[in-house]
């Protein structure tokens, strides 16, 4: 074999081992470019791998945490600051070399042997290669670079579900702070019932019966209070979870209100075709599926072929009484012989593996449709109760208690009737938080379903409707 | 009240599209009364003569002869009455007003009453405390079939004893009566010229009103048909203080006044400044020997009562029910009395959470009467009425009797408040102050005095 000759075998293969470099940022570009529009409408990056903008990174998060935290903000730190997502990112870099070293033609071997008898000295040299592996390597290759895309997609869903449920601690822990605002106001004015009836009690115009039903109001009202303001600082650890944080970074101030009902509700029309279209676990199912199939396509030429070695012999005989050399040079080709395993195994494998894929793919379709569909359900639901609650029911009660204020001017209701209805009315504001709190959760789940992945559980609408308290009219 | 419109004439106007014109081509037309003021006494323009009574805050019905029969006609119907200004109550009545039209005859008179049933169900009435043919006493399912809707029912009798009487329905009475539905009736004696009757007196003013109660919750217009006792208008003729017409006289005259109570409670009704005898009862006169002074008397559920009197003390004299819920306005029988609570460090507070709150009770509820604090539509207010001096602090069963030495006879009108003759008030003490006042409560608040201290351990400083 001629040196040209040798060498253009060479350059074929550092040809095609040459598109397995690993990526120098570990994909975080790709996982940044599908999760763009994905995270809820907020332009977020991802933690860079390069040190500085790490540390220009840490600087905007101080500057995000030092206002009062805006969902967007807390997007934005939680995706550049959760540990999780640090990890994950990693082992997709770790993947990405796996990858590289995967689709790496294996190095030749050289054999070496010097042999002597008493005639001679035989020197051996052979250079042997798998054959199979070069034949392989388009499909080889091509299978690695779809697996990548499936774990890149993979790490995708986990960013903008890290979003989502980033979205959704800020919103509840948003809004439990409000609520535990309102509980506040509730316990006031059971405080100062309390007071004013001790006071009546103390001079005589009330009995202790009286005074013990006002006493009771108040200790219900504390312990609701008390529970208001437990979920308030629990609902803060979460998003703290999600942002990553502790210490003083975890001082952060919230925003003090969600944000305002939309005016005109996302339309139903189009919501499966553009969840079949745009969502990330749809997308990867796919890709799986197409992985499968080239892996087929492998299979196959494995199967018959097994491993096919080549190797190239040179040896050398040297006479050792003369000196006189003799050079054996040529092709060793190492063929196994198709005699017990004829690849069926192998191809059965592959084929069940693409039917797999197929049913997969499918059943993410079949899902993503249902999702989509159940998560505009209660979205549109969750809109309509939020609107009622905040556009009816508080106005509601706000005219209810003005209206005993009338009354209690007309000396017709006591001051503890007036009260009991302002508890009334701030329960109100409180399941009127609490409403829009679940369309927002809704919307979330809306957004991901539509757009990113499987919300997994969707979010309920249970708190919203809560029974609001009965005042306890005297 | 409007009292200038007092002498506008009688404020009746005939019922036109109402009733159908070939239904009732037979009948008198029925008389609408749409004002609630107090309509001058009706002297009668045929039949024979009689003093005509001043129904208070209400009229009397006229009537035509026909073939020496008095023929009257009486409509029963949902009516809108003003109780007081600005506040209006739906009621049922008789010819667009609760009460109905006063009916008057004379000892004798043959009278034919058309009653025509314009209510959403059937209806009767009952004659109250008349001599009658069994057929004619209004009692549904006893005497008479009830007059259903649309129907015109004849009652036809002779007016046989002079007196105070009253006329309601017999059919579904709990209802109809606590939506309104009553009216006056006085049959005058038959006295020729100059003659007069044993037992009754010829007065020169003559007042009749009915007592009736609603239950009328704040804010609404309809009567809680229901309630049996927790009335909250108390009502003269369906008017509260001070919407009631005052009862006026000329120093000297006699006045009589007729008072019938068809609430579910008893009303003592006082007059200041005067004695009077009763001298009637729905029975008939009171003969004189048995009549003896009183300054209130207790009209029984379902009594009438007549009094007389010289109204010889000139002033502006109250003249109320004794029951002091009863002259009040809508009230929550329910709020518990505030006196003496120290709201001090609570009003902040409660401001907070019910930012319009002011405190009240206090010190008592006369508050109520001199603050003027927004209440729901359409609410009588608890206290409500001034006078020359202030707030009255009054509403209900309550108006008064105007004595005045220079009303002319026969003028109703009012004649504003009364000048006090100098020296004849109460008025303040400027001398020397009262010596040093003792605590205003020596003991325990929420203890009866004497009481056995209960922290007695505490209070006696015993070691343990
Ligand atoms: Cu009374």
């Amino acid at each position: 074999m001629s040196a040209i000759h040798r060498l253009s075998l060479l350059g074929a293969v550092a040809f095609l081992a040459g598109c397995a470099s690993v990526s120098p940022d570990g994909l975080r570009g790709d996982v940044a470019a599908l999760t763009a529009g994905r995270t809820g409408g907020v332009q977020a990056a991802l933690p860079a791998a390069d040190p500085a903008a790490r540390a220009q990174a840490q600087q905007s998060i101080q500057g995000w945490l030092a206002q009062p935290l805006t969902q967007d903000a807390a997007v934005r730190i939680a995706l550049l600051n959760n540990p999780g997502l640090h990890a994950r990112l990693a082992a997709l870099g770790v993947a990405d070399a796996e990858r590289v070293q995967a689709i790496t033609l294996p190095n030749p071997h050289l054999a070496l042997g010097r042999f002597t008898n008493s005639q001679e000295r035989e020197i051996e040299r052979t250079l042997s290669f798998s054959l199979l592996d070069l034949v392989t390597l388009p499909w080889r290759t091509a299978r690695q670079a779809e697996r990548m895309q499936v774990a890149t997609l993979q790490t995708a869903q986990e960013v903008v579900t890290l979003a989502s449920d980033t979205r959704r601690a800020w919103l509840r822990a948003v809004a439990a702070e409000q609520v535990a605002a309102a509980h506040e106001r509730m316990a006031e004015a059971a405080e100062t019932g309390a007071e004013l009836a001790r006071r009546m009690a103390r001079v005589g115009n009330w009995s202790r019966l009286q005074l013990a039903r006002e006493q009771a109001v108040l200790h219900e009202t504390r312990a609701q209070l008390a529970r208001a303001r437990l979920a308030a600082a629990t609902e803060r650890e979460q998003l703290s979870r999600r942002l990553g944080v502790w210490g003083l970074q975890a001082q952060y101030r919230l925003a003090d209100q969600l944000p305002a009902l939309p005016a005109t509700a996302l339309p139903a029309d189009g919501i499966e075709a553009t969840a079949l279209r745009e969502r990330l676990d749809v997308q990867a199912a796919r890709r799986q599926l197409d992985t499968q199939a080239i892996r087929q396509g492998w299979s196959r030429v494995g199967a018959v072929f097994g491993d096919i070695g080549l190797a190239y012999t040179r040896n050398t005989t040297t006479e050792r009484a003369t000196g006189e050399r003799d050079v054996k040079r040529g092709w060793e080709l190492d063929l196994p012989l198709p005699l017990f395993d004829w690849g069926g195994a192998a191809r059965t494998r592959a084929q069940a593996e693409v039917e797999q894929s197929a049913a997969q793919l499918q059943d993410t379709a079949v899902r993503a449709r249902s999702e989509v569909r159940s998560a505009w359900r209660t979205y549109r639901t969750a809109l309509d109760l939020a609107r009622q609650q905040q556009g009816e029911v508080v106005p509601l009660r706000q005219f209810i208690s003005d209206e005993t204020t009338l009354r209690y001017n007309g000396m017709l209701a006591s001051v503890w009737e007036l009260l009991a209805e302002a508890r009334a009315s701030t329960q109100a504001v409180a399941n009127a938080i609490e409403a829009q709190r679940d369309f927002w959760l809704a919307e979330t789940d809306l957004q991901l379903a539509l757009t990113g992945t499987s919300p997994g559980a969707l979010q309920g609408l249970t708190s919203g409707a809560a029974a609001t308290t009965t005042p306890q009219g005297h | 009240m409007n009292r200038r419109n007092f002498f506008s004439g009688a404020a009746t106007a005939v019922a036109a599209a109402s009733v159908s014109r070939v239904a009732l081509a037979a009948l008198p037309e029925p008389a609408l009364q749409t004002s609630a003021d107090t309509a001058p006494p009706l002297h009668p323009p045929t039949g024979r003569p009689y003093n005509p009574v001043v129904t208070l805050n209400g009229w009397t019905a006229p009537w035509r002869m026909n073939a020496g029969v008095k023929e009257f006609h009486l409509v029963a119907e949902p009516v809108v009455r003003e109780v007081a200004p600005g506040f209006v109550v739906n009621m049922w009545g008789y010819n667009g007003q609760s009460p109905g039209p006063t009916i008057e005859v004379v000892e004798g008179d043959r009278v034919r009453i058309f009653v025509t049933n314009r209510l959403p169900e059937h209806t009767t009435i009952h004659w109250h405390g008349q001599r009658l043919p069994n057929g004619m006493d209004g009692v549904g399912g006893l005497n008479q079939p009830g007059i259903q809707p649309g129907k015109t029912f004849v009652y036809e009798f002779e007016a046989r004893r002079p007196g105070t009487f009253m006329y309601h329905p017999h059919a579904d009475e709990m209802v109809q009566m606590a939506m309104g539905m009553m009216g006056l009736w006085i049959t005058h004696p038959n006295v020729g010229k100059g003659a007069a009757h044993p037992h009754i007196a010829k007065v020169q003013r003559d007042y009749a009103f009915l007592l009736n109660a609603f239950d009328v919750e704040p804010g609404s217009l309809t009567p809680k048909v229901n309630t049996m006792l927790d009335h909250n208008i108390w009502c003269f003729n369906s008017r509260v203080f001070p919407a009631i017409s005052p009862l006026v006289a000329r120093q000297g005259e006699r006045v009589r006044i007729r008072v019938g109570n068809l609430t579910m409670t008893n009303h003592p009704i006082h007059l200041h400044g005067h004695e009077f005898e009763v001298t009637g009862t729905d029975g008939g006169p009171v003969p004189k020997s048995a009549r003896w002074p009183e300054v209130t008397t207790d009209v029984a559920v379902g009594q009438m009562r007549q009094v007389d009197f010289i109204a010889d003390e000139p002033g502006d004299w109250a003249l109320h029910c004794h029951k002091s819920h009863h002259t009040m306005g809508a009230m929550g029988h329910s709020v518990p009395t505030m006196i003496g609570v120290d709201h001090r460090g609570l009003v902040g507070k409660i401001q907070k959470i019910v930012p319009d709150y002011m405190v009240m009770g206090e010190r008592g509820m006369a508050d109520m009467g001199a603050m003027e604090m927004p209440l729901p539509d359409n609410t009588f207010p608890m206290m409500t009425g001034t006078g020359p001096f202030g707030p009255l602090e009054m509403g209900g069963m309550f108006t008064t009797l105007k004595v005045r030495a220079d009303q002319r006879a026969g003028d109703y009108r009012d004649p504003g408040d009364f000048k006090q003759p100098p020296g004849t008030q109460a008025y303040e003490w400027t001398g020397a102050p009262a010596s040093t006042p003792r605590p205003a409560r020596t003991d325990t608040p929420g203890t009866a005095p004497g009481a056995a201290n209960a922290r007695k351990p505490a209070a006696s400083g015993h070691p343990h």
